[in-house]
């Protein structure tokens, strides 16, 4: 418990309440939209600019859907980057058969690993941190024999399928079904519960088990399905693919303000918020001609401050 | 046996956690030689007041003197090294440390030479200590982990004691020990008190407070209410000093003769968990009270996790009476089965969620339309419930790990209440909960009762099985060792007599 003395002043109760840490994110995205405005004299909200933007946030976003219901949990996820790579390379295969195979090809893969990673989780009792460290190393491995040769091509039939409208279509639909379980679900409060308290959740008559290796086949799902917006916009799938993207979504759904630990505390507005600002930061850092060992020796010190700021150490403990 | 000697002062001492005021300008003398009690409702701000004392807490405003000399603390190992040391409600020890290391804790100086630690040494002194107080079978050596909660606790005793503090703090340390545990530490205490010294005992149990307190001071609401000398005062003067009010004759039930129904509700046969319980066979009927007692490691706790279908590997068949088998947790809620763990923070609520979302949990399949869940609708569930059991809360959406035990307890029984279970299996309803929610507790199942639901009670108080039980199975060694009717002439020593 925090130590408070004298009778607290009004601003010293609104900074602490959850209100204000709930706010918290969206001043630090405010805060990046403003510096980098300068910083760019404006031209990072140039039309074009703002494209490439929303180009980069796809993916992501809807990656971090997925990645949200398992931190919620209390778990965590280190296989999206690799996930992202197989799935994206199943896909291109595929496209030369069959559009709509190719997406629900993609989507099984993803879902595959989920399970996965939920089997070993779930069943052997073992935490997910480490059970995803492995299977990111597997599925690296996987989508990195693939590539030896060569890069695996998509067919010029997706490629062609490359338009805003359609992956503004799959994010937002993505975000609104998310929000819809999340929200007015047995589903949302489930992946609350065991967050927040597993023991207590089961005696509550959660199933728990069942829960947690369902919301990691839906995160790889998800992750499946983002890795049809990714060969659509790239065209060709490289040994690197999804390379640290893993790392990319952490990072932004703790900037977003997601507590680490998951449970009562989390938002679904940190998805959003969180994969913005890490949008913005990253291209501001591009725009403004950084190198690129510059460019990552910068996030991370921004990203530390951030997290500095802004964490509930309150809600500080282990990862399931 | 106290003189007159002042050993510490306390004035005006007051503390706020945000808009609670915990404790509100409280003053206190102790004397030298002097075991005091604090008592007051949960809530009532004593826990709070000592661990400002030793050391947890900033203190808010206010002073301490000991000794004449006025304390300032700002952790635990600084009131230790002047003289405070406090043995904690729940658990105090470290995990993943020896019993040694976990005695000597904040104090390993003495074992250290040039920046190593003599570990031989440490355990060394460490037995030496155990065995002065008596607890021979615990090796100093072996990790703390390896021993069982009442365990844990009696070397919490020694880490708290074996310095000879000024001032020791006993805070509710009693509803965790078994009765020998519980005489060691009266054996502690005592010897405090010959020593000159002063013991701050706080305790729900009205009883084991006139027995071994000279002194009294009551606390309610945070503020300081009285002190009176134990030889003055009987269990219902502290109650209504507590409460502020009389406390009706209606504390237990006061029937006798009600006959148990014929209808059975559920029937155990042949349930046995490897290790807990044996070969337990017997049948709850509809409107009854079933009260199950014994030692604490006689497995009658387990009896309620096999009922709720939460035993690891539990053989024999437990059934309702339709036939119906009850095998795991989700079929037990659905058949109408609640269950209140004495493990409360852990298993029974979940701390880090609000009050709504505690109390909505088992309901949600009930509450949803079409598998949608409306806010409005589980708040108005939620606020009903809690309302109907008087739960004390800024709002439903607090946090429920801000309420003091009664209140979470309640809000337990609101969730049940609000999923409308027939077959009620409490454990411990009562454990570390103040007299006017024990007293709301009871009257809840007087009323569950008469409208044909049937509990279960599993207690470690003599007193309450015998006052609310319209039978009583006492276990030992995991099997049942004997079964009593309600009766005014049933005594306590008739229960002992089967439990030992």
């Amino acid at each position: 418990m925090a130590h408070r003395d004298k009778e607290p002043s009004k601003l010293s109760l609104f900074l602490n309440s959850d209100l204000f840490k709930g706010l918290l994110p969206f001043i630090g995205l405010v805060v990046i939209l403003v510096v980098m405005y300068y910083l760019t004299n404006g031209r990072i909200f140039q039309p074009k600019r703002l494209r490439l933007l929303l180009s980069q946030v796809y993916y992501p976003m809807i990656v971090a859907t997925g990645v949200f219901f398992i931190m919620t949990l209390g778990s965590i996820d280190f296989t999206e980057g690799s996930t992202l790579g197989v799935a994206s390379i199943v896909i291109s295969m595929l496209s030369f058969y069959n559009i709509p195979l190719a997406i629900i090809g993609g989507i099984l893969t993803g879902a595959a690993i989920g399970a996965i990673n939920g089997f070993f989780h779930v069943k052997f009792k073992l935490q997910s941190f480490i059970v995803t460290i492995c299977t990111m190393y597997l599925f690296r491995g996987v989508c990195a024999y693939m590539t030896t040769e060569t890069a695996i091509p998509a067919s010029a039939a997706i490629k062609a399928l490359d338009s805003d409208a359609l992956k503004i279509s799959i994010t937002v639909a993505v975000l609104l079904v998310a929000f819809f379980l999340f929200k007015f679900t047995r589903i949302g409060n489930d992946v609350k519960a065991v967050g927040s308290g597993e023991t207590a959740a089961v005696f509550s008559g959660v199933k728990t088990d069942k829960v947690k290796f369902l919301t990691f086949v839906v995160a790889g799902a998800l992750t499946g399905l983002a890795a049809f917006v990714n060969v659509i916009k790239v065209g060709s799938i490289t040994a690197t693919a999804g390379n640290q993207l893993e790392t990319q979504i952490l990072i932004s759904l703790v900037l977003g303000g997601l507590p680490i630990t998951g449970g009562a505390k989390v938002r679904f507005s940190n998805i959003i918020v969180g994969t913005s600002m890490y949008t913005v930061l990253n291209n501001g850092l591009v725009m403004l001609g950084f190198e690129s060992a510059t460019q990552q020796l910068i996030k991370g010190i921004v990203f530390l401050i951030f997290v500095a700021l802004t964490i509930d150490r309150k809600a500080l403990k282990v990862i399931k | 046996m106290s003189n007159d000697k002042i050993l510490l002062k306390a004035e005006h001492i007051d503390k706020r956690f945000g808009i609670t005021h915990a404790v509100n300008d409280v003053s206190i003398t102790i004397n030298a030689g002097e075991t005091r009690a604090l008592i007051g409702e949960n809530g009532s701000g004593k826990s709070t007041f000592c661990q400002m004392l030793c050391g947890i807490y900033s203190i808010g405003g206010g002073t301490f003197t000991l000794d004449g000399q006025e304390m300032h603390v700002k952790n635990q190992v600084e009131a230790n090294k002047l003289g405070v040391s406090i043995i904690v409600q729940e658990m105090g020890t470290l995990s993943g440390l020896t019993v040694a290391e976990n005695i000597f804790l904040g104090h390993e100086d003495p074992f250290m030479h040039y920046g190593i630690k003599d570990t031989h040494a440490m355990i060394k002194e460490g037995q030496r200590l155990l065995d002065e107080y008596g607890f021979n079978n615990i090796r100093a050596g072996a990790m703390i982990d390896s021993y069982n909660f009442e365990d844990r606790k009696l070397v919490e005793i020694v880490k708290a004691t074996y310095m000879k503090p000024k001032i020791l703090i006993v805070d509710e340390t009693t509803t965790a020990l078994s009765q020998n545990g519980r005489l060691e530490l009266y054996k502690i205490m005592d010897a405090v008190r010959a020593d000159g010294r002063s013991v701050i005992f706080i305790s729900h149990d009205l009883r084991e407070i006139l027995e071994h307190c000279d002194t009294i001071s009551i606390l309610r609401d945070g503020e300081y209410i009285d002190t009176v000398n134990s030889k003055d005062v009987n269990e219902d003067d502290l109650k209504r000093l507590m409460v502020g009010r009389e406390i009706g004759s209606a504390y237990y039930r006061t029937d006798y003769g009600k006959p148990i129904s014929d209808e059975v509700v559920l029937s155990v046969k042949n349930v046995s968990v490897y290790g807990q319980i044996e070969d337990v066979n017997f049948d709850l009927h509809r409107g009854e009270i079933l009260g199950f007692g014994g030692l604490s490691e006689c497995g009658m706790h387990e009896i309620g996790k096999a009922i709720f279908g939460a035993s690891w590997g539990r053989k024999g068949t437990v059934t309702l009476a339709d036939g119906t088998n009850i095998d795991d947790i989700p079929s037990a809620i659905k058949h109408s089965i609640a269950y209140a763990s004495k493990d409360r923070d852990n298993e029974s609520i979940i701390l880090n969620e609000s009050i709504r979302n505690n109390v909505v949990l088992p309901s949600l399949d009930d509450l949803a339309e079409k598998h949608i869940l409306k806010s409005g609708k589980l708040n108005k569930f939620a606020q009903e419930y809690a309302d109907k059991m008087q739960t004390k809360m800024q709002s439903i959406h607090q946090f429920i790990s801000d309420l003091s035990g009664g209140n979470k307890q309640k809000v337990v029984l609101a969730r049940w209440l609000g999923k409308g279970s027939d077959i009620l299996v409490l454990d411990s309803p009562t454990r570390g909960i103040d007299v006017k929610v024990k007293q709301a507790i009871y009257a809840l199942m007087s009323e569950l009762t008469a409208q044909g639901k049937s509990i279960i009670m599993i207690s470690e108080e003599i007193p309450e099985l015998l006052g609310m039980s319209d039978r009583i199975f006492i276990m030992k060694d995991g099997k049942i060792n004997g079964t009593f009717n309600r009766s005014e002439t049933l005594s306590e020593e008739d229960l002992i007599a089967k439990m030992v």
